[in-house]
């Protein structure tokens, strides 16, 4: 997976190669827009992160001129403003995402693997295994060790979406999103006091612990 | 052209209607004083046409003829002003009191049968006449014609000084009206300039100034009232924004006092990796709470600019809720409370802000719900609007702080910071902001051990 990445401040630059190398991807950094677009009109992407604020040619100007030239990858678009008109005129050239900064990498990390995902055949509705844990997405049942778990419908929903993406840091933000479809800034700790109760049902009385916290990040499961 | 000033206007004003007033009246008056000259004129003429009309009547004879010259000039003894003339068939002046002519027009209209009164100037003086074929009492060189005349010098005289004195009146009481006016003015308008005064003399340290309201005329009691609110508004919300600032530094001071101590305290020996990446974890931490706060506070800036410009979606709310409720639903049983939803009520606004403002009421319910509590959200649908209420058992909230609970930052014991270092204290802040965006109202009340926001939203 090859991702190009437009962005003029250096550091953020440098961080979001290293952070989404070391995730697994193959990256490019360019730090103007004019560069950014040669860069992506020469090689082949899989997806494009653009700041929107760049020298000479800026993020929305790369974005037209890709769709000009017939480019459809997927393109995110990071920004420190945010403001409705942005996003509206974004989204309507044909950004695929939008994230505001401070972001957290996390979130971004799982938002390139969402639109790295779509378009892809859907998720097979076969059984889901992590270690001694198997998930029946059909039959509804969970069961660890061959021991029968019972989940409410929006623990079921959160341990599928953490076995779906395993190994993958989910943030908080985007648990709250794919499982109760609250797509709003909170600062509770609901998702907290959810995944707690979830880990206390498939962990507890366990030698092997699944579902991990990384501290400050999100949630992950692995075995 | 510079804009006269109001006084100037006013005293204007006053002097020309003043002087229209007058000069109207004195139109009047002396169009009726001429009328009443002119009728006295005629009956003293009329008079004497007929006396000496009946002279001539009775001077049958000879020696009655001759008699009448003496008789005549004995009948005009005692009225010096006027004149007489008797004309024979030819024209022919048969006896003249006077050697003042008599104009032609006159004499026609006598022949014609008419009786006329006309005006005419002979040299200096004014003469008004009458002339009237007399009564044939001799039939030698008649028909006669009679005609009289009067010398009506004092009643011009009299016209002249008259309208000398409304002219002298009507300039008199246009200036005295237009001093009153301008004088009247410039003393009513004093506490404008008062208040203009005091208007310059604000700035932003200097906000307590207040007009005083004793003695004004009403008109202006309102305005400088007004004036006076607008002040304390002012002053208020300059508070307020002062407080923000100051709870913003302090709020910032927090996380990056932890974040400066903690990464000083790490680095002042050598660690292991596990130590250093504890500190790393701990910083995200804060950092993250840092960017959450930096997000809700511009949200607040975007509603404080208008900027926040609610989505029309069609929301069901009690579906809302119920979702809420179930987003909710871990929180609020590690916490021991219930939530319920009843009545049902649907809105057109922003789905994802309305979701957000409830959230943040349903949130600080469960924080102040008393194990075992049960938080009612009730929903409900008239024509002027939806009202969403919630409605929370805990410790009753002393009045003093209802008016303020919605400021940023604002908690009821400074000393506390509720809901651990996730809580930013700007929810209900945001609550207010999206409530407000969507034209609607945000109230709570707090009695008994029972606490109840309630948001209105306008149909």
């Amino acid at each position: 997976m090859k991702i190009l990445i437009v962005e003029d401040e250096p550091k953020t630059g440098e961080y979001l190669k290293q952070g989404l190398s070391e995730a697994g991807f193959v990256t490019d950094l360019a730090s103007t827009g004019a560069d950014g677009l040669h860069l992506a009109l020469t090689e082949d992407y899989d997806l494009a992160i653009l700041d929107v604020l760049l020298p000479g040619l800026n993020g929305w100007q790369v974005l037209k001129a890709l769709r000009a030239a017939g480019r459809d990858l997927p393109v995110l678009f990071l920004s420190a403003r945010d403001r409705v008109e942005d996003r509206v005129q974004g989204l309507e050239l044909g950004a695929d995402d939008y994230l505001v900064k401070p972001f957290a990498f996390a979130e971004l990390l799982a938002r390139v693997r969402t639109l790295l995902r779509r378009g892809r055949a859907p998720a097979s509705p076969d059984l889901l295994k992590v270690a001694d844990l198997e998930l029946d997405p059909l039959r509804r049942r969970v069961t660890r060790g061959g021991r029968r778990i019972a989940l409410t419908a929006k623990e079921f929903a959160l341990l599928e979406l953490f076995l779906r993406r395993r190994g993958e840091v989910l943030p908080r933000a985007l648990i709250a999103s794919e499982v109760w479809d609250m797509n709003f800034d909170s600062d509770t700790n609901v998702i907290d006091v959810a995944v707690r109760r979830l880990r206390s049902k498939i962990d507890d009385g366990f030698e092997v612990k699944l579902i991990r916290t990384v501290r400050g990040m999100g949630y992950v499961l692995d075995a | 052209m510079r804009p006269l000033s109001l006084t100037q206007r006013v005293a204007l004003l006053f002097a020309i209607v003043m002087a229209l007033m007058l000069g109207l009246l004195g139109f009047a008056l002396d169009r009726a004083v001429e009328a009443h000259f002119r009728d006295m004129d005629y009956h003293i003429l009329a008079g004497k046409l007929e006396l000496v009309n009946n002279l001539l009547a009775k001077a049958r004879d000879r020696a009655a003829f001759d008699a009448l010259p003496q008789q005549l000039d004995d009948a005009l003894v005692g009225h010096p002003g006027l004149a007489l003339a008797v004309l024979d068939g030819d024209g022919r002046i048969w006896f003249a009191s006077t050697a003042e002519t008599f104009p032609q027009p006159l004499l026609e209209a006598a022949r014609r049968q008419e009786r006329s009164l006309i005006t005419w100037n002979a040299g200096e003086r004014p003469y008004r006449g009458l002339a009237a074929r007399a009564a044939a009492g001799m039939q030698q060189g008649g028909p006669y014609t009679v005609a009289v005349a009067l010398d009506i010098r004092h009643h011009a005289e009299f016209m002249r000084q008259f309208r000398r004195s409304l002219v002298l009146a009507m300039l008199l009481a246009g200036t005295i009206t237009a001093v009153l006016g301008w004088a009247v003015t410039a003393r009513s308008l004093a506490p404008l300039r008062q208040i203009g005064a005091t208007a310059a003399s604000i700035s932003a340290s200097h906000l307590n100034a207040r007009l005083p309201l004793a003695g004004l005329p009403p008109e202006l009691a309102g305005l400088a009232s007004a004036f006076n609110q607008m002040l304390d508004r002012l002053e208020d919300a300059f508070q307020r924004l002062a407080d923000f600032s100051a709870d913003i530094a302090h709020e910032l001071r927090t996380p990056v006092s932890n974040l400066m101590t903690q990464a000083q305290v790490a680095i002042s020996r050598s660690r292991d990796a596990q130590a250093y990446r504890e500190v790393l974890e701990s910083a995200v931490e804060e950092y993250e709470r840092l960017a959450r706060m930096i997000d809700d506070m511009l949200f607040l800036a975007k509603a404080d600019n208008r900027l926040l410009v609610p989505r029309q979606e069609a929301v069901d709310l009690a579906q809302e809720s119920r979702r809420l409720i179930e987003f909710h639903e871990a929180v609020a049983e590690e916490a021991g409370v219930q939530l319920v939803v009843s009545g049902a009520a649907e809105v057109v606004g922003d789905r994802l802000m309305l979701q957000r403002a409830l959230a943040n009421l349903i949130n600080n319910a469960i924080r102040h719900t008393e194990r075992g509590g049960v938080i009612q959200v009730h929903l409900a649908q008239s024509s002027g609007g939806v009202s969403i209420a919630i409605e929370n058992p805990g410790p009753t909230i002393p009045a003093e702080h209802l008016p303020r609970l919605f400021d940023r930052f604002y908690r009821l014991d400074p000393a506390r910071r509720e809901g651990g270092s996730a809580h930013t204290g700007l929810g209900l802040a945001i609550v207010k902001s999206i409530v407000e965006a969507h034209g609607g109202k945000l109230n709570v009340s707090s009695a008994a051990g029972l606490t109840r926001f309630e948001i209105h939203l306008p149909a």
